[in-house]
């Protein structure tokens, strides 16, 4: 896609993101980005509050007609879309876990998991990092077609690893570039690359 | 399985293998800790599937030289044979087909090492044996599908799509093959060989070798695997599965709680597709393993000091014990337990204490409906509750909305079909969530659960946007939506027996003393509410330092009181005073083992 066009991708992904936030998931230069979001904003494209960004109605329309043209090749790309159907099927598993890590099972009972085990908590993040070693495949096979999908990558493992490192907001923290936020911008990342909707 | 004496058959010592027949308790560093509870329940006389174990030193060897150890193959065909002699079932061939579980495990438990792999020695063959056993055809190709989705993922490092469970094996081992070529080549010998590998390499994967850096941890210890012979609980109406809690997870009352399912495979407990019997109905089906169910509940309670989670088989009348350890509670059973088991003599004060987490305490202590308060309520929407907790406010249908009335000062409830990431500073600023789509794992769920918000998810299409407008109370707990703002009441830590006898024994060993607002001592006291920064973690050290005191803010979380520690203040303020007193005895407790540990 276009400088541009990627910046307003970064904004779809990262809603209400400051222009470092767009910067570091796409993979612009922060000057780079800032001059396009002052430009998109100048033709109404995205509106800006407070350092946060976020699409007009118009742009979100025009972003899915770029979509279709920038990525019409790799959605007929038969390793991509492999790669990609893996990915939804780990995403299944990850959605289990991430309830796991915050609700905990107490004699039938679903019972919200206060943390007060370290090792249930442990046992979590330890199936999240079996999770992450799958998904890693996956991303690399994404990313030989798609190269900016290697960010992800490098942002799974740091929250992964500062989870491992005992700081236990960064499995699923709604409010920072926990594990699951950056997984679910991955997924909201892929959906758009494909063509597909979310389903709940 | 034939016999369960120990000593009747022959031993099995080998350089690399050893048995695990409770003849004697080898060291935990040789055998690591899976095989070593396995042996310590032997040990105890409790009825264990057999097992044999590939200790640590083959895993040193193997680390060493890059290869499987020599002789290892052929004391792994002794193993097999002798679980195949205890069993009387044949690994890969026959009519009563055996298969074994595998399961990595070191001295001390770390992360990365390889998950279990379950129906080991499954193949086309022993499918149909097994078929003809269990007179249950679709229990064997389940297994046979089962197995494969698991070696896949386990050992190949795959994520194959869920095998259609009608397809033909043909079809099957295609799928496999697609997303793991090369699994489904070998025997059952040459897959049992390639998943001890496999848990031999996980020695040195990402997460073990930076586990072990982190912890001081030596590289070269290396782990055992265990591989232990399956049980069936389906194979009659003489078999059948279950969990025993020794004491009840929920209330913590005394009474053993469980649930048994006959003629059922483990995995059927827990997909929900049967329901579960009483152990009083147990009784009825298979009286002399009850019997030893609750024999082996009080050994293990007894053994452990502390509340154990028991999975258990019964296969032809005989129990089977799979797993034992200490259970999962619910906050008020975590009280309970803690009490109970101080008052009988098998823990002190110290060790209750250590039982009881701040945030269980401040869990039973959170605000809840008024007694009658929901029956007299009528209820506008049910769902599923999702995080629990009280939220009372005006429904708004938009995140936008949400923050802007809540900036305004209203209180507000967040409405709305599913939420999306662009609706997160909408559930920032409002008191509860409720929604009309999804379940346990929609984003509403998972993002309310994240910040602690109450909330609904599920209630039905058109449900909760039509309440845009009205007060409601959302209780996260029960799943439900009431119209109005019902009464909400706060317990008193002081009205509670046990919570009471917690707080005198903390009260006697905290460092820091805790005061009740309407009892707090005169003195330099900052308040944290009032203070420009007070709600700001690192800037807490600062405000707090040189004073006596200090409430408000975040001073009574375990962060809190950790910087109160430091700082050397002489007391805080804070209401419930049970969670901050358990979170200064527990700072002391920790300072104390790692000073004796240095």
């Amino acid at each position: 896609m276009r400088d541009l066009s990627l910046v307003l991708h970064g904004i779809a992904i990262k809603k209400y993101g400051t222009a470092e936030q767009v910067a570091d998931i796409t993979g612009l230069e922060p000057d780079r980005v800032e001059t396009l979001l002052a430009e998109a904003v100048e033709k109404g494209r995205v509106s800006e509050a407070k350092g946060k960004y976020m699409l007009t109605p118009a742009a979100q329309i025009t972003l899915k007609g770029e979509y279709a043209k920038a990525y019409g090749d790799l959605r007929e790309d038969a390793d991509f879309m492999a790669a990609y159907e893996e990915f939804e099927r780990i995403n299944v598993e990850f959605k289990q876990l991430i309830t796991q890590w915050q609700t905990m099972e107490v004699g039938g009972q679903t019972v919200a998991n206060d943390h007060s085990d370290p090792d249930y908590d442990a046992d979590i993040i330890d199936r999240l990092g079996e999770v992450h070693e799958r998904v890693e495949r996956v991303l690399d096979r994404l990313a030989a077609k798609e190269p900016r999908m290697t960010r992800y990558k490098e942002k799974l493992l740091e929250a992964l690893e500062k989870s491992e490192d005992g700081d236990h907001k960064w499995v699923s923290d709604a409010t920072i570039d926990s594990y699951h936020t950056v997984w679910f911008e991955l997924h909201e990342d892929l959906l758009r690359v494909v063509g597909r909707e979310r389903e709940e | 399985m034939a016999d369960s004496d120990d000593t009747t058959q022959g031993a099995l010592e080998g350089r690399w293998v050893l048995a695990l027949d409770g003849s004697r308790l080898p060291e935990r560093e040789l055998i690591g800790g899976k095989a070593w509870s396995i042996a310590r329940m032997r040990t105890l006389d409790l009825p264990v599937p057999p097992a044999f174990v590939v200790t640590t030193a083959a895993c040193a060897e193997y680390l060493r030289t890059g290869d499987l150890p020599e002789g290892l193959d052929d004391e792994i065909d002794a193993g097999i044979r002798w679980l195949e002699e205890r069993t009387g079932r044949s690994f890969g061939e026959g009519d009563s087909p055996m298969l074994v579980s595998v399961r990595s495990g070191a001295a001390i438990s770390m992360p990365g090492m390889m998950d279990t792999v379950l129906n080991l020695g499954i193949n086309e063959d022993t499918m149909r044996a097994l078929a003809a056993e269990s007179g249950d055809e679709r229990f064997a190709r389940d297994t046979y599908r089962r197995f494969y989705e698991l070696y896949a993922q386990i050992v190949l490092k795959a994520t194959p799509p869920p095998l259609d469970p009608d397809d033909d094996l043909e079809a099957w081992r295609e799928a496999i093959e697609a997303a793991a070529p090369g699994a489904t080549a070998g025997g059952v010998r040459d897959q049992l060989r390639d998943t001890v590998r496999a848990v031999f390499d996980s020695w040195t994967s990402r997460r073990a070798k930076r586990y072990r850096k982190h912890h001081d941890i030596p590289d070269d210890l290396g782990t055992a695997v265990t591989v232990q012979a399956m049980v069936f609980g389906n194979l009659d109406q003489r078999s059948g599965t279950g969990v025993l809690f020794t004491r009840n997870p929920l209330t913590g009352e005394r009474e053993p709680y469980g649930e048994y399912l006959p003629q059922a495979q483990g995995e059927d407990v827990v997909s929900g597709k049967f329901t579960p019997r009483t152990l009083d109905e147990m009784h009825n089906s298979v009286p002399d393993a009850h019997e030893q169910l609750l024999v082996a509940a009080r050994t293990l309670e007894e053994a452990n000091g502390d509340v154990q989670d028991i999975e258990f088989t019964v296969q032809h009348g005989v129990l089977y014990l799979l797993q034992a350890r200490a259970a999962k509670r619910a906050p008020a059973a975590a009280v309970r337990i803690a009490v109970d088991m101080q008052r009988d003599g098998v823990i002190d004060p110290d060790e209750a204490l250590r039982r009881v987490a701040p945030a269980q305490v401040h869990s039973l202590l959170s605000p809840r409906l008024s007694d009658g308060a929901a029956e007299s309520a009528e209820c506008v929407a049910q769902g599923q509750g999702a995080c629990p907790g009280i939220g009372i406010g005006t429904v708004v249908t938009s995140a936008d909305e949400a923050e802007r009335r809540a900036g305004e000062g209203e209180d507000v409830v967040l409405a709305s079909a599913t939420t999306s990431p662009d609706d997160v500073h909408g559930m920032l600023a409002a008191r509860a969530v409720i929604t009309e789509l999804g379940g346990s794992t929609s984003h509403a769920a998972v993002v309310g659960r994240a910040l602690g918000l109450p909330s609904v998810v599920g209630c039905g299409e058109g449900t909760v946007t039509a309440l845009a407008g009205e007060t409601v109370t959302v209780d996260g707990t029960e799943g439900r939506v009431y119209r109005g703002a019902l009464d909400v009441v706060v317990p008193d830590e002081r009205d509670d027996d046990r919570l009471r006898e917690l707080l005198e024994w903390a009260a006697e060993r905290s460092p820091l003393a805790v005061h009740r607002p309407d009892d707090a001592p005169e003195g330099d006291i900052v308040d944290l509410d009032a203070a420009a920064d007070g709600a700001d973690p690192d800037k807490l050290g600062d405000l707090i330092a040189g004073r006596d005191g200090a409430r408000g803010g975040a001073i009574a979380s375990e962060e809190g009181v950790a910087a109160a520690l430091a700082a050397g203040l002489r007391f805080i303020v804070a209401e419930p005073t049970l969670p901050p007193l358990l979170a200064a005895v527990h700072a002391d407790q920790t300072a104390q083992s790692e000073s004796k540990t240095d």
